[in-house]
């Protein structure tokens, strides 16, 4: 066999894309980085919040020098009714100081700063190249890419592919066995743009704090959940949506905003604010339920290609998820160049290392999350359920005395339609999930 | 050094301000493909040139890809004066046979480096160029006159030819060629005269007032009438509403039908 | 200030009348049939030096002219396709400043319009400076007395050595059959950058064809080669005459709409209601251009009948 063009290529300069072109090229490799757009970063999008700390070991002080736009000291989770809200709000000081938590940032940004970290690293970048399929031996194993460009062939020993969700070498490949609408949601967003002062008084964060609004409820008829972050001078505000209910509502996903824009509970934090942006993106929601093999002789699967992104109700984390995988698929095919063995069982380190580490352990211990943050009782009888029983609790209807709270709780769990049992099974999903 | 393409970095101008979707505009890619196609023909290579800052060395890696042989950046800032920049880049093409150039740089040109260029190499032009026959001792050039009308120019070297975006399209730079380009090395020279920086005060565009032929009316008084009535007719100028795009769609039918467009019914 | 007007066949070009009055009424105009284009100057010139040329060559016409301006201190040309080419061989030959593409000239302000015509970067010129105007701008009142104005031939007996090269003229081409329809247009469906796709130009056919109009473009869609360069409406384009203009996703730059004549009745969308085109508009939308385009066609589709052009 003849030697190939390079030792990795990776397809898909998004974290994923880059933090495996960062760690293959730092052992020495020679590496190439491909990617459609015309900069990394330049069509990607996501809701905006980051969880870098992955990053501590790949570029110590990385808070010194990432493109973030605020650090998230608050955190808000939301249930909503269409006239309730009820709301459990934190702040820590220690998130606003190194080594800090989260931070809000914009995909260009981001992406394109990791990515510079990967050419820094002795990575090649090449812009505006899609893969449109895999080059395979005879026995099947993967060789290398073809491209969309003249003489776009390029051979390697390993392809990392992470292209991004609906993963298109994945599939070709073979390694999702099914995926089905059901398995993603779509996420919609607008960015609004709103003076740096006005957003530091109607949040209460002053500097570079922002905040984080996890929403449940809000998304009418549709299944779904709400989120809405503080840029610097931006707000984002997004909804994700469950396929099949967006469909057989026949709702467009800019009403839902647009509705949940007017829920008394937010139009006062975004009034006023202009529409810079619309997106749209779909998110690998079903996680275990749907990964598909992930590794295959010569080629790797990373981030959302390999459905890694973690989306159980209250959280919705992709892009640590991304870096990670990224770096441990390097790891792998790093170890494997070296022992010259890109079989499956020469590139197992790749497994090994994301069942050993926050990517599938939290996988595993949220697997059931997704399902029932998106299930109807959770969705649509839930939430009024429990308003009103707060209502009812802070509600002073002298003179009258107080009810107690056990039979405000029977009494609206009757009125919503819920059956005791299926209460008390959801709320252990719930106990094993997030507990 | 004889075929010369002269590239600009430019902003994008749907993202003006993000400077990593910057390049080439669709003229200089015309310009490029032009240059390239000639080489071919006469057997030899083509130097890409720009004045610019750092950034700029990205068009000369496209050029580059795309089978250029040679990459030239004079330093300069973005601002640099027109003529600065002509002068700069003739200084450093005083034996190009021929050079290859956009019609008008996107961000705020005005289509003057090229003529500029021309009189410094005291070359022919051939500018504003549609249509473009490449021959072996020349080029013919089709270029735009007022009124719809054209000229067919014969062109002889030396000679600097600026062609409009899309006369050709610039061929996709092969795999192997796009690698070979992002490791090779730019010459990066200073500009042989001083740059100066452009300075302007800048503001939105408004259309100036427009000067009105005189009215003709017979007394003082007929004539303000007449002036008044024309700015009522303008003022009435102008109804402005946000539609759905339904809506927005079904309104247009109504206008056109009520001005008498489209028949009632 | 003087102007300087390259005239064809005695023919004035676009905004040849504005620059002259820009520069209250003196000029220099060079070509062939320049008494003639001069005597269309009354009531706009008081003074004209008239230089017969038989072909435009940009080359020798700066040589010429270079000890004719030598003491002019700021000379002016029209944005026409030839006063664009040859205003830098002029200015190059003296050694002044160019200003392109200019809104406004005084002797001691220019305003320019730059980056696509959506800003205005004004500056003060020095001394001796040559500009371009663009045509389509300013507009002209022609005095009422209207009288020829004085004429003075500098025509040179012989030309100066040959310094600077010309390429040859070896036709002049009427406008392209593939034009005329757009240029004697009555009616125009117009696109522009904020459209999202060449396929949106095969609706402006389709809604052309439903309500009698012609297909054109600004220069964004024709630089990116969506539709031909005969269908580019403006300055560098096809100057047009229409009744009727709906422009869909068009911002409306200066060197479109000086192209664009004077509708009686103008339609625009756009997402931006800032612009000039939206203010230009008897109907401004602010819309999303391509989704309105498709309603739009599901509304005319195929078989409308419309009333005839010469009517409306
Ligand atoms: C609405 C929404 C909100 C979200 N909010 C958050 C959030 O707040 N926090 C969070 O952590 N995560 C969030 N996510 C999830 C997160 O965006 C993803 O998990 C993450 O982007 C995955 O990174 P990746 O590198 O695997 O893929 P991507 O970021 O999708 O990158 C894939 C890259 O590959 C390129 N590519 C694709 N195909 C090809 C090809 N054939 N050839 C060449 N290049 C190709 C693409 O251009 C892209 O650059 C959100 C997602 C959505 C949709
Ligand atoms: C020397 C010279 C000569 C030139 N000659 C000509 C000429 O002859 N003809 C000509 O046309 N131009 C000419 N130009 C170019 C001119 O300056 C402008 O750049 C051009 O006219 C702008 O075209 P546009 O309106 O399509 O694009 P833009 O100015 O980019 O405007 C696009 C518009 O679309 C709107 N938009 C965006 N998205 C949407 C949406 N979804 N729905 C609705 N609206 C949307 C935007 O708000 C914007 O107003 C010349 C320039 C120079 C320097
Ligand atoms: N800074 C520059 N570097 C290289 N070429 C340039 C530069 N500025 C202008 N040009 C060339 O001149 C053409 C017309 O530009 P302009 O005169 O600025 O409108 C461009 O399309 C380029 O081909």
């Amino acid at each position: 066999m003849s030697t190939p063009d390079v030792d990795v290529v990776v397809v898909g300069a998004g974290p994923a894309g880059s933090c495996a072109a960062i760690v293959a090229a730092r052992a020495g490799l020679s590496v190439v980085l491909l990617e459609r757009g015309p900069f990394p970063g330049s069509k990607n999008m996501y809701g905006g919040v980051v969880y870098p700390r992955i990053l501590d070991g790949l570029i110590p002080n990385w808070w010194e020098e990432a493109p973030i736009q605020r650090w998230v000291t608050r955190r808000s989770t939301m249930l909503l009714t269409d006239t309730q809200a009820l709301t459990v709000d934190f702040r820590s000081e220690a998130w606003g100081q190194p080594p800090y938590n989260g931070a809000t940032a914009f995909r260009p940004d981001w992406d394109h700063w990791l990515a510079s970290h990967a050419e820094a690293a002795g990575a090649q970048l090449l812009t505006d190249t899609t893969v449109v399929g895999l080059l395979r031996d005879a026995g099947g194993a993967v060789t290398g890419v073809r491209t969309d460009r003249p003489d776009g062939d390029l051979t390697a020993r390993v392809v990392i592919a992470c292209d991004g969700v609906n993963s298109f070498l994945a599939k070709e490949a073979g390694l999702y066995e099914h995926t089905d609408a059901k398995h993603f949601t779509l996420g919609v967003k607008e960015t609004l743009a709103l003076p740096k002062e006005v957003i530091d008084e109607r949040f209460a964060v002053r500097e570079r704090h922002g905040v984080d609004i996890e929403i449940l409820g809000g998304t009418g008829k549709v299944n779904g959940g709400g989120f809405l972050y503080t840029g610097l001078d931006t707000l984002a505000v997004g909804v994700v949506l469950k396929l099949p209910k967006l469909a057989a509502q026949q709702q467009r996903p800019e009403q839902i905003i647009a509705g949940l824009k007017q829920h008394p509970a937010i139009a006062p934090l975004v009034q006023g604010a202009e529409l810079k942006e619309y997106s749209a993106h779909l998110i690998p929601e079903a996680g275990l339920t749907m990964m598909p093999k992930m590794t295959m002789p010569g080629m790797l699967v990373a981030g959302d290609a390999a459905a890694l992104c973690l989306a159980a109700g209250i959280w919705l984390e992709g892009v640590n998820f991304a870096m990670a995988s990224g770096m441990y698929a390097a790891e792998a095919a790093v170890e494997a160049v070296q022992k010259g063995d890109t079989s499956a069982t020469g590139l197992a380190g790749y497994q090994r290392r994301l069942s050993d580490t926050f990517v599938l352990k939290d996988h595993r211990k949220l697997r059931r999350a997704p399902e029932l943050v998106l299930s109807d009782r959770v969705q649509h009888l839930y939430p009024t359920m429990v308003a009103n029983v707060v209502e009812r609790m802070f509600h002073v209807d002298n003179p009258n005395p107080k009810p107690g709270v056990r039979r405000i709780l029977d009494q609206e769990r009757r009125k919503a339609g819920v059956r005791r049992r299926d209460l008390l099974r959801d709320g252990w999903t719930g106990f094993r999930s997030f507990g | 050094m004889s075929i010369v393409a002269c590239l600009k970095w430019v902003s994008h101008p749907g993202e003006p301000h993000d400077e990593r979707f910057a390049g080439m505009s669709p003229a200089d890619q015309s310009a490029l493909e032009f240059a390239l196609r000639q080489a071919a023909l006469l057997g030899t290579g083509v130097t890409a040139i720009t004045v610019g800052p750092s950034g700029a060395d990205k068009v000369l890696r496209d050029a580059l890809a795309c089978g250029a042989t040679r990459a030239i950046r004079i330093e300069a800032p973005t601002t640099a004066a027109g003529t600065d920049v002509a002068t700069a880049i003739a200084d450093h093409i005083a034996d190009a046979e021929w050079v290859w150039c956009g019609d008008y740089s996107l961000d705020r040109g005005a289509g003057s480096v090229p003529a500029f260029i021309a009189a410094h190499l005291g070359a022919e032009q051939a500018l504003g160029v549609i249509h473009v026959d490449l021959e072996a001792d020349g080029v013919r050039a089709t270029r735009r006159l007022d009124g719809g009308r054209r000229e067919l120019l014969g062109v002889r070297s030396p000679a600097v030819v600026s062609v409009e975006g899309a006369t050709a399209r610039l061929r996709r730079a092969g795999l192997q060629s796009l690698r070979t380009a992002a490791d090779t090395v730019i010459e990066v020279v200073p500009a042989t005269t001083p740059i100066h920086r452009a300075e302007f005060m800048v503001r939105p565009y408004r259309p100036r007032a427009r000067e009105l032929p005189a009215p003709a009316g017979d007394s003082p008084l007929d004539r303000l009438r007449l002036l008044t009535d024309a700015a009522a007719a303008s003022a009435a100028r102008g109804e402005m509403v946000t539609l759905e795009p339904a809506d927005a769609a079904a309104r247009i039918v109504q206008v056109l039908t009520d001005w008498g467009y489209l028949p009632h019914g | 200030m003087i102007a300087v007007v390259a005239v064809r066949d005695g023919q004035l070009p676009s905004g040849g009348d504005e620059t002259v009055a820009e520069c209250g009424g003196r000029a220099v105009l060079i070509g062939s049939g320049t008494a003639a284009a001069a005597a269309d100057l009354s009531g706009v010139a008081h003074h004209v030096t008239i230089v017969e040329m038989p072909t435009f060559q940009p080359g020798a016409w700066a040589a010429v002219l270079a000890p004719l301006l030598q003491h002019e201190p700021a000379v002016v040309l029209p944005g026409s396709p030839d006063g664009r080419d040859l205003a830098p061989r002029i200015a190059a030959l003296l050694h002044r400043p160019l200003y392109a593409g200019a809104l406004s000239i005084t002797t001691d302000r220019v305003e320019l319009t730059r980056r696509g015509g959506t800003e205005i970067h004004q500056t003060h010129p020095g001394p001796d400076f040559v500009a371009t105007l663009q045509p389509g701008v300013r507009g002209v009142a022609v005095r009422a007395d209207a009288a020829a104005p004085e004429i003075t031939d500098a025509t040179p007996t012989h030309l100066p050595r040959q310094e600077h090269r010309d390429a040859t003229v070896l036709a002049v081409l009427p406008p392209d059959p593939a034009t005329i329809d757009l240029a004697e247009a009555p009616r125009i469906v117009g696109g522009g950058a904020g459209l999202d796709g060449p396929a949106r130009m095969e609706q402006l056919v389709q809604i052309g064809a439903a309500i009698g109009a012609s297909m054109g473009a600004t220069r964004v869609i024709t630089d990116r080669g969506w539709v031909p360069h005969e269908r580019q409406i403006g300055t560098t384009g096809v100057v047009v005459d229409p009744d009727l203009y709906l422009a869909f996703g068009v911002s409306g730059a200066v060197q479109h709409t000086s192209g664009l004549g004077d509708p009686a009745h103008i339609v625009s969308v756009n997402v931006d209601g800032h612009c000039p085109m939206m203010q230009l508009a008897d109907l401004a939308i602010v819309a999303d251009a391509n989704e309105t385009l498709d309603h739009l066609v599901r509304l005319l589709g195929g078989n409308t009948t419309t009333t005839d052009p010469g009517m409306a």
